[in-house]
């Protein structure tokens, strides 16, 4: 059994509806131990892809690699060493929490040595588990989601938007599962749109629109790499005016109040200048949020197939 | 057991309800017919069609011999092949057949189950075997209803042995076996339970329909052989007393071809919502 190499491995994968190309050539490496952030608008081929690296769905072309092994060859030498909650998570009505649990837990053939702890941490009690699931709400299934998806104490955790319906104290014991998880050498694959919580979970991100990758960056780089926001107040009572140079960031006046968008390599430089000719009165940076550099990517990779077009 | 075969119990365990309710109709109704037939006697109830009555009754009898309607195996076997006898096995057949495969999934619990070590074999194979094991405790449900019912009475027992109620059980199985088999190919294939219990009845109705037809009108003659009610001859197996071997492994041929159909379509599609 493969104990080195990457966790997930894509090389060329390919999945098409028809004629429509639900993942288009992605390539892609996750190393073992990380939290790494799977981002993109709804249909942009996030649940294709996941659906095809456990196995799921069959690619057209494309080599996929989890813990060294083929998710649809070695499939079963592979699945008790996964955690897969699903983006869109369904369970058996008639079943109860316990039932439920039991039943996965019997097709894993793996010991659920943590179902009574993840149960106790996520608030599960024992009266919830006796209640049939279709009595659950949204956030008590995602619970029970999680539980299977953890129970077994697997090595490569792929979870597809798994804070859908959580409230924020559940969302804090499930943070901690996934710092616990890396402290033991464990791999997530955290699919999402809620770019917040892949900034506070993940050390890196690939970014897929359209079934294509956009980007790999690290959090960290990502962050520096994007424009500081600067806020200055002048004290003239002038109002909007003429900026020189600073034109070029983007300014958007509010009376006496200009924001701007400066690159980090020109901000010491570019203040320097706005400051010697303007009255300052007031003036704050701000480093740009995660939501922001990923709305910039976007607007640069639509600008390029555009070009392309 | 239940940690071995889950997926088998499960099937059974989320349609105990509805399998229950067809077992208990189908007792009543063989009940009901056995009632009616010790009543009034066959040749009583058929007095103005002459001895055997016309070849399309045939069809009602489950014979394709020389067994009348107008006779207590004849009666019995019509019990046997009713339009409503044979819808209350469409809807048990139709409905584990997609929950196979088809209705799993349709829901998206497919995703759940099958990110597991469970090959897609296994899948197939305990579905299958839920779908046989429900249609078998069908068709013993309405085996031992005929069987006390003749056993009770002297007329009936003295016309229809025994075996004779046995051997229409087995045939029965055939039956059900011919039909479950088609059925799960389609579910192995399908996206939706109506695709399956859709296919399941119109492959149970257009065989009657095309037994009853070639029976009844002499130039369709020759289409019985393509209607699964032509091998399923419970009339002559009470009156005989023995299975038709051939017809029997017609109808189990059928069935197992229908099975292995679903291999290669189960293996080749992709399982998500």
């Amino acid at each position: 059994m493969e104990r080195e190499g990457p966790a997930i491995e894509l090389a060329g994968l390919s999945k098409y509806y028809g004629r429509k190309a639900g993942v288009d050539h992605l390539d892609l490496t996750v190393r073992r131990g990380e939290i790494f952030g799977f981002l993109g608008p709804n249909g942009a081929g996030k649940t294709t892809t996941i659906r095809c690296l456990v196995g799921l769905l069959r690619p057209n072309t494309g080599r996929i690699r989890l813990l060294g092994l083929d998710p649809v060859a070695d499939h079963r030498r592979l699945a008790p060493r996964i955690g897969y909650l699903p983006g869109e998570l369904r369970l058996y009505p008639e079943l109860t929490g316990a039932q439920t649990l039991r039943l996965l837990g019997d097709l894993q053939r793996a010991a659920t040595s943590r179902r009574a702890e993840l149960c106790e941490r996520l608030g599960l009690s024992s009266a919830d588990l006796a209640r049939p699931v279709r009595e659950y709400s949204r956030g008590m299934k995602q619970k029970l989601g999680l539980v299977q998806a953890l129970q077994h104490d697997p090595e490569l955790v792929v979870l597809d938007e798994p804070t859908e319906g959580l409230d924020p104290l559940v969302q804090e014991v499930f943070f901690a599962l996934l710092e616990e998880a890396t402290h033991a050498g464990r791999t997530v694959l955290l699919s999402s749109h809620v770019l917040p919580e892949v900034q506070r979970a993940c050390g890196r991100v690939a970014l897929v629109r359209a079934g294509r990758l956009v980007a790999v960056r690290s959090v960290s780089t990502l962050r520096e790499e994007r424009a500081r926001r600067v806020r200055l107040v002048l004290a003239d009572g002038r109002g909007a005016r003429g900026l020189g140079l600073a034109e070029h960031w983007s300014p958007r006046w509010h009376g006496d109040e200009v924001r701007l968008l400066v690159p980090p390599a020109e901000l010491v430089a570019g203040l320097r200048e706005v400051l010697a000719v303007l009255p300052v009165a007031d003036l704050s940076v701000e480093e740009a949020g995660l939501d922001e550099a990923f709305l910039d990517l976007y607007r640069q990779d639509v600008e390029a197939a555009e070009v392309r077009s | 057991m239940r940690a071995r075969f889950p997926l088998f119990w499960l099937a059974l365990h989320r349609r105990r309800r509805m399998l229950a309710f067809l077992a208990a109709g189908m007792v009543v109704f063989e009940a009901l017919i056995v009632a009616v037939i010790r009543a009034v006697p066959p040749t009583q109830l058929f007095a103005g069609t002459g001895p055997t009555g016309p070849d399309a009754l045939k069809a009602f009898s489950g014979s394709t011999g020389d067994v009348s309607i107008a006779s207590y195996p004849g009666l019995l076997g019509a019990g046997l092949v009713h339009p409503f006898w044979i819808a209350m096995q469409l809807t048990a057949i139709g409905s584990l057949a997609a929950a196979a495969v088809a209705a799993d999934v349709e829901s998206g619990t497919v995703e759940l189950l099958m990110v597991r070590p469970v090959s897609r074999l296994r899948l197939l194979a305990e579905r299958a075997a839920a779908v046989v094991a429900a249609s078998l405790a069908l068709n013993v449900a309405a085996t031992l209803a005929v069987a006390g019912g003749v056993a009770l009475s002297p007329a009936l027992h003295h016309a229809v042995p025994l075996r004779g109620v046995l051997a229409a059980g087995l045939a029965g199985c055939a039956f059900t076996l011919c039909l479950s088999g088609p059925a799960l190919a389609v579910s192995a294939a399908a996206r939706h339970r109506a695709q399956v219990i859709g296919a399941t009845i119109a492959f149970g109705a257009v065989g009657f329909a095309v037994n009853f037809i070639a029976m009844a009108w002499h130039p369709a003659a020759p289409l019985r052989y393509l209607s699964p009610l032509h091998y399923y001859t419970p009339g002559d197996a009470l009156a005989h007393g023995t299975i038709p071997w051939g017809p029997f492994a017609a109808l189990v041929a059928v069935g197992f071809a229908g099975i292995a159909a679903a291999v290669p379509l189960l293996l080749r599609r992709d399982l998500a919502p």
